[in-house]
């Protein structure tokens, strides 16, 4: 691949976000604005003001600007790089989304390596042994997981590891009365294990369930019977053929995963008091802080877009096909 | 399947139960200090996100609070009297209109900057304009007339503007940054912030400049959980004081004693108290109800239902009836109140207003019209679902039908004029808890006064208290506003309200702390008194 080819490349990718940021943003605008939250309200918490007290706050939040107004204020701020002013936290939204991510990223790599890998060692195995109580027993984990809602996931294992066995700390991100600088690795760390647990419980079953059919297929394709006409069998007879042929697409919904990945970290740090970016989203959508709302959906858009983005490059890295054709387009 | 499978899945089990153990063995320490101290806040002392500023968030809006940090030009003593803090003593000018307060000389900031008059008055004249529930619009203007002394210019009249000297704490005027305050703030207050996890726990310590006695605990951890997770908190072991749900009333918890503070939060029943005449707020808020501007139906329901009842059932005996929403203040009249509990009586009352269950429905009617109301309640507080439940359920058995709706506040709002909803009071500021519930004068558009009450010789007796500038005298016609000439807001007179129940403060304390003596039906923040606490056993866990 030349110079070109991957100017050609990113520059096509940067357009395709530049839209999707600009749409993204104006649909979040008017889903806030056909919310039926009364910002003001909702920031009273049925506090009684006077009339004149409730004058101000709606200057400040801005209830009376017309809505595409709001929007070109918004856009033209966007394009110095200024997300505005958070209205709960009367901080810029650019350090809140700063401080509350680096958290959540955490949280969010750890348990996307974690569901990446056994969910494709458990679909692996799965696919491999079917039928047998092995193939079941995952079989029944991933259907049962994948309608159950992340925050009940959360609950259980908080319910079980936390209060019961009382192995971990019950949420919190930090260790209580414990500046975050001073604590140790251990104690962060501790704080960490049963959100990612639940993070990857729930993540791991789309990928487990993918890589089952994907090699159950591939096992019975003429190349694996050709292969078996040989002698290949057992383990063997998977690394060498399975394997490479099913990493491509279980890759691509690892990465694609991102966006459920967002979702379920908005519920897990719920019910583990983690400090991240979901809680802070759901605060300022409760809250009607626009500019924090849009801050968060941006942050969210960027991440799953260069999962997305990803997805594409390790397709390159993988599958020697497609290093010919895409950049060729 | 072949034994690879097996030690794959058995390899996988190993490592996580073994960084399981590792990590629950060295994560979990305890923290053995006596004098540090770690107490879950209540869902109303919510994490101020804008920092911890008495004038964007920190205690606004919140009665009886004790802001840590700083303290205030008064405070309120174990008997609940307000007395001074950083004042030394007030006056108020014959029109009502001119209030002037002395403060104290030997004051300094935990920046040790040097605090007086003029602290005051900037702190009130920058309270004024920002953008936050504490609502200080009815000051005209704020001076500093000397070192120790600051004068208030009023919009109004206003004795109850004690409240606000009382719950406003002072903030430095040399140093005070909007942008940077909320995260580094200097007080005068007993205790300084040490450090913030936004969104988990604030860490105090001692102000060593602290003007008054030195508080037992040096170290407090305000912890902001959510409510769901309150009894487990408690249970770990690991937190002091934590709040109990509604849902944990019966339990109970090994190593913590279950304490109850009567608070004062009054919880009832709005009715619209004008009739239905097509009238709207706004082109399109529905201002009144047909039955419910019905005195019978209004003064049925106050004697018919049975408060205890509701104060057993719902809050497992942790509450007590309530009457007419200010039964603890020092400015209630016991005269304003009903015997309740009689259904005999209430079926008296609707067969006396003309009320009668003539299709032999269970429900009573009058010209053809059946009395039967929607009532609006906040799902999301369990505590209020149960008393809408309960009140319609005894309802029922005096013959009027209450059909629940479920809302989220904003739809509340919208219906508030045209149909019943449960309501919460918990203020000890006559103007917020009296004047602004029942006067005339502010019959509109907002929540308060929910059922557009109005009554003339109510309301001149509230504006008569509220232009004296004598707080006992305002006290007296504060009262007497309850029940004037056979009418007035309380359930004896024209009862635009059924109060039902007076929801205690209930927290599991943990065995060793003595919290001292804390004023009674005021019980909103834990720790009003915390220069008085102690730890009597001198190991922690």
């Amino acid at each position: 691949m030349n110079k070109n080819q991957l100017l050609k490349f990113f520059g096509y990718k940067l357009v395709r976000f530049i839209i999707l940021i600009i749409v993204v943003a104006i649909f979040s605008f008017i889903l806030l604005d056909l919310s039926p939250i009364d910002p003001v309200n909702a920031y009273l918490r049925q506090a009684a003001v006077s009339e004149a007290q409730r004058q101000i706050l709606q200057e400040y939040f801005g209830t009376n600007v017309p809505l595409t107004t709001k929007i070109f204020h918004w856009l033209v701020d966007l394009v110095h790089f200024d997300l505005g002013t958070s209205l709960i936290y009367r901080a810029p939204v650019i350090d809140i989304i700063i401080d509350k991510a680096s958290a959540s990223i955490v949280l969010m790599a750890i348990s996307w390596l974690l569901s990446g890998i056994i969910g494709f060692a458990m679909g692996v195995v799965a696919g491999k042994n079917k039928g047998s109580w092995i193939d079941k027993a995952v079989k029944v984990y991933c259907y049962a997981i994948q309608s159950a809602p992340s925050f009940w996931v959360g609950m259980l294992v908080l319910m079980v590891f936390a209060v019961y066995l009382g192995w971990f700390p019950i949420g919190f991100g930090v260790p209580i009365g414990v500046k975050s600088t001073d604590a140790t690795f251990m104690e962060w760390a501790s704080r960490l294990v049963l959100p990612t647990l639940t993070l990857s419980l729930v993540g791991l079953a789309p990928i487990a369930m993918y890589t089952r059919n994907e090699l159950i297929q591939v096992l019975s394709s003429d190349y694996v019977l050709f292969a078996k006409s040989r002698g290949e069998k057992g383990w063997d007879l998977v690394k060498n053929h399975g394997i490479r042929n099913i990493l491509l697409p279980a890759v691509t919904l690892q990465f694609l995963s991102f966006s459920e990945l967002f979702g379920g970290a908005v519920l897990v740090e719920q019910v583990f008091s983690y400090p991240g970016v979901g809680q802070t989203a759901v605060a300022a959508g409760l809250n009607s802080d626009v500019p924090l709302f849009l801050g968060i959906v941006i942050f969210s858009a960027i991440f799953v877009f260069v999962g997305n983005l990803l997805a594409d490059l390790s397709y390159y890295l993988i599958d020697p096909r497609i290093k010919e054709s895409e950049f060729n387009d | 399947m072949d034994k690879k499978t097996m030690m794959i899945i058995g390899g996988i089990a190993a490592v996580l139960v073994v960084v399981g153990c590792a990590l629950a063995f060295m994560g979990g320490s305890h923290d053995e200090d006596p004098t540090h101290l770690t107490v879950a806040a209540h869902s109303n002392i919510k994490e101020p996100e804008a920092g911890f500023s008495p004038l964007v968030g920190w205690g606004c809006g919140h009665q009886n609070y004790n802001p840590l940090v700083q303290s205030c030009l008064f405070k309120t003593d174990k008997n609940g009297s307000i007395v001074p803090d950083l004042a030394t003593g007030y006056s108020i000018s014959g029109d009502g209109k001119t209030w002037t307060v002395n403060v104290r000389d030997d004051v300094k900031f935990s920046d040790n900057s040097t605090f007086d008059a003029e602290d005051v008055a900037f702190t009130f004249n920058t309270a004024k304009t920002t953008e936050s529930e504490l609502d200080l619009t009815n000051i005209a203007n704020v001076t500093a007339v000397n070192k120790t002394t600051v004068k208030f210019d009023l919009v109004e009249p206003r004795s109850t503007f004690i409240y606000d000297l009382r719950y406003v704490g002072i903030v430095p005027s040399d140093s005070y940054d909007n942008t940077t305050y909320g995260e580094n703030p200097i007080g005068t207050g007993p205790y300084v912030l040490d450090h913030w996890d936004k969104g988990q726990q604030a860490i105090f310590k001692i102000n060593d400049n602290y003007y008054d006695q030195k508080p037992y605990f040096t170290q407090i951890t305000l912890l902001f959980p959510e409510e769901a997770t309150w009894l487990e908190l408690a249970k770990s072991g690991d937190v002091d004081v934590v709040p109990v749900a509604t849902s944990a009333l019966n339990q109970t918890v090994d190593g913590y004693q279950f304490v109850e503070k009567s608070a004062g939060r009054a919880q009832g029943i709005s009715f619209p108290y004008q009739n239905d005449t097509g009238e709207t707020w706004n082109g399109t808020v529905k201002i009144g109800n047909n039955v419910t501007a019905d005195k019978a139906i209004r003064e049925a329901l106050n004697v018919g239902v049975n408060r205890q009842t509701m104060c057993d059932d719902i809050f497992a005996g942790h509450a007590s009836p309530e009457y007419t929403s200010v039964d603890t203040r020092a400015y209630a009249n016991p005269d304003a109140k009903v015997k309740d509990g009689d259904v005999a009586q209430a079926k008296q009352i609707l067969a006396d207003g003309g009320w009668n269950d003539t299709d032999g429905d269970g429900i009573v009617e009058k010209d053809g019209v059946k009395a039967s109301f929607d009532l609006y309640y906040p799902p999301d507080y369990l505590d209020r679902q149960s008393l809408a439940t309960v009140f319609a359920e005894q309802a029922k058995d005096i013959g009027i039908e209450v059909n629940l709706v479920g809302a989220d506040w904003d739809t509340i709002y919208n219906n508030m004029y045209s149909s019943a909803a449960v309501m919460q009071q918990t203020s000890p500021d006559p103007y917020k808890s009296i004047y602004q519930q029942y006067h005339s004068k502010d019959a509109d558009g907002f929540y308060m006064n929910p059922g557009l009450y109005n009554n003339t010789a109510s309301d001149k007796l509230m504006d008569d208290a509220m232009h004296s500038s004598d707080l006992n005298a305002a006290n007296t016609l504060w009262s007497q506003s309850a029940l004037a000439n056979g009418g007035g807001w309380g359930p004896a007179g024209d009862a635009p309200f059924a109060w039902l129940v007076n929801y205690d403060y209930n927290y599991f304390i943990k065995d060793g702390i003595d919290i001292g003596q804390q004023p009674d039906g005021l019980g909103n923040d834990i720790l009003i008194n915390i220069c008085e606490w102690t730890r009597t056993n001198s190991t922690a866990n």
